[in-house]
């Protein structure tokens, strides 16, 4: 099922009305109890915020005043479309940024629900107190807007749903763009301490970042140093020897550092060639190689007392 | 839609503007082949900061190229691949391998101007 | 979606195709230029050896994990030896090579069916993490 507005074709509404099973008759009954909704539409509205401004968990949105402003706002259009009959792409596009809004205001989907029910029974108060001689069908009523309701909160919840899994990637993204710091020591020089476990995902995003880093930073090395990195298998020789060459095909030469003795012992018994990439022992060392291949001379001066 | 070569003193560039038919790069091999034999061009810089793909048939055609070009006496430097298709070039398992690239057109002249210094007979 | 393939101009639309829909399905980054990439090897491939066929596009799920479905088909002359093709020459880019080695090698899954006189479907899936 899509969880982005870009994704509702017309046929994915088409479905998720199938699953509710609105028909025709259900269409008509809505039409006769539209004036009960929407003569009451305040005391529904009123009904549902109030129910939310009981919860202390609610203060995401019942705290802040320009939020639930536009709540009350949407929540008031939403019951006005609820009754319309006319459930297309516009509906949906409502029903969505209602759904934003409470993903913003940190609304839980629980607590939502709870609220939503107390609307729906303010209306079906309404509902049923039309029909006080035959209550079968007042309830054949208040069921057949029940569906448009169910139809509705799938919706908004699977708006809820696709905002927070939204929040975690960007959170997620953020994470790994922390732990894989790139430095620039030098014109042209940059440093790339790699630390923890390099998996396929990070691998990925590691390779990604130091390539837009020599594009914007416009460096021509790049020392990559692997001192901290968990364990070096083949999958991750793998990983790194793709990032040198990617670099290379940017005019980067890569100096891998950080090789211990056991790594590199490992890495032969594995029968993997770092052969074209340069490696050495430590840190230190890879900088001045660098530094050499840019031509850079260290001087020492007379040191600067500090009196 | 060929490909603009600027002639910038002994160095042809060229800058690819946007994604090339196979039809194109061709073209290009062909009138870069020609030019750098009319113009006795010691250096060509291919630009391809604006290709948003390289594949299998792109960079078997820039080696070509560079192996042309070497072959009437110039020098080839690739410039301007984007780290995404960096990523995807070696993830082919393909290689420009022959051929030398720098980050950008500054960094290519630079690359020739330093490798056509180291050739010129003392 | 469905995009004929004849015409080397063909394989530029497929794979800028198949890079929008990619990013509908919710790739970003080097994954969308790695899809773009192996759309044009298997597009390509159509061009040089089938003459002209047909890629389609779709979005895929599976798990609640969303992706990318791409289908090349061509009725052309079909491969006689689907092994050799996946490993023939595609690295030293000697031999002309068919693009379908790197295509594997850019996609998560991949199937190849083809009988010599009917044709090639290449059926490739990429998955969103």
């Amino acid at each position: 099922m899509p969880f982005r507005m870009t994704e509702f074709a017309p046929s994915d509404i088409e479905r998720r009305l199938e699953f509710v099973n609105l028909g025709s008759d259900d269409r008509t009954r809505i039409a006769a109890v539209q004036r009960d909704v929407l003569d009451h539409l305040d005391e529904h509205v009123a009904a549902f915020f109030d129910h939310l401004a009981r919860f202390e968990e609610a203060r995401g949105l019942t705290g802040r005043a320009e939020l639930i402003e536009e709540a009350r706002r949407l929540k008031r259009e939403h019951l006005v479309a609820m009754v319309s009959g006319t459930y297309g792409r516009e509906y949906i596009e409502q029903r969505f940024r209602l759904g934003q809004v409470y993903s913003r205001a940190a609304l839980e989907v629980s607590i939502f629900m709870g609220a939503f029910h107390t609307l729906m029974a303010s209306v079906g108060r309404r509902i049923m107190a039309r029909y006080p001689k035959d209550p079968l069908a007042g309830f054949e009523h208040f069921t057949s807007l029940k569906k448009v309701a169910f139809f509705d909160i799938a919706i908004i919840v699977d708006a809820m749903m696709a905002d927070r899994e939204q929040t975690i990637r960007q959170q997620q993204e953020a994470i790994r763009e922390l732990s894989t710091p790139t430095l620039q020591v030098r014109d042209q020089l940059l440093i790339l301490p790699i630390i923890g476990v390099l998996d396929t995902q990070r691998a990925k995003q590691l390779t990604e970042s130091l390539l837009r880093a020599i594009r914007s930073h416009r460096a021509r090395v790049v020392v990559m140093d692997i001192t901290g990195v968990a364990t070096v298998d083949s999958k991750v020789a793998n990983h790194l020897i793709q990032t040198v060459e990617a670099a290379a095909l940017m005019g980067a030469s890569v100096i891998v550092t950080g090789v211990s003795a056991d790594v590199a012992q490992s890495l032969v018994t594995l029968g993997i060639d770092l052969g074209r990439i340069t490696t050495l022992g430590d840190l230190q060392g890879g900088l001045e190689e660098a530094e050499r291949i840019l031509g850079y001379s260290v001087v020492r001066t007379t040191a600067i007392d500090a009196a | 839609m060929p490909v603009p070569i600027l002639k910038q003193g002994s160095v042809l560039i060229a800058s690819i503007q946007a994604a090339l038919t196979d039809h194109d790069l061709l073209q290009l091999r062909d009138e870069l082949a020609e030019k750098v034999g009319r113009f006795r061009s010691r250096g060509v810089i291919i630009d391809v900061t604006a290709l948003d793909v390289m594949d299998s048939f792109a960079t078997r055609t820039l080696r070509g190229i560079a192996a042309t070009a070497r072959l009437r006496g110039a020098q080839t430097v690739v410039v301007g691949v984007q780290p995404e298709v960096a990523i995807a070039i070696v993830q082919l398992g393909l290689t420009l391998q022959g051929v030398p690239t720098a980050l950008d057109l500054e960094e290519g002249l630079d690359l020739l101007r330093r490798s056509m210094a180291r050739d010129l007979p003392s | 979606m469905r995009v004929a393939v004849g015409r080397d101009a063909d394989i530029v639309t497929a794979r800028q195709l198949g890079r929008e829909l990619a990013a509908k399905a919710g790739f970003v980054g080097s994954d969308l230029t790695l899809i773009a990439t192996a759309i044009s090897e298997v597009a390509r491939n159509i061009v040089s050896y089938a003459d002209h066929g047909e890629i389609r596009l779709g979005l895929a799920e599976r798990n609640g994990l969303r992706g990318l479905l791409v289908v090349a088909e061509d009725h052309g002359p079909g491969i006689i030896d689907i092994d050799q093709a996946m490993q023939d020459g595609f690295s030293t880019g000697k031999s002309l090579g068919l693009g379908l080695p790197g295509a594997r090698r850019l996609m998560d899954e991949f199937e190849i069916a083809s009988e010599p006189g009917k044709g090639t479907t290449v059926t490739m899936r990429k998955w969103c993490r």
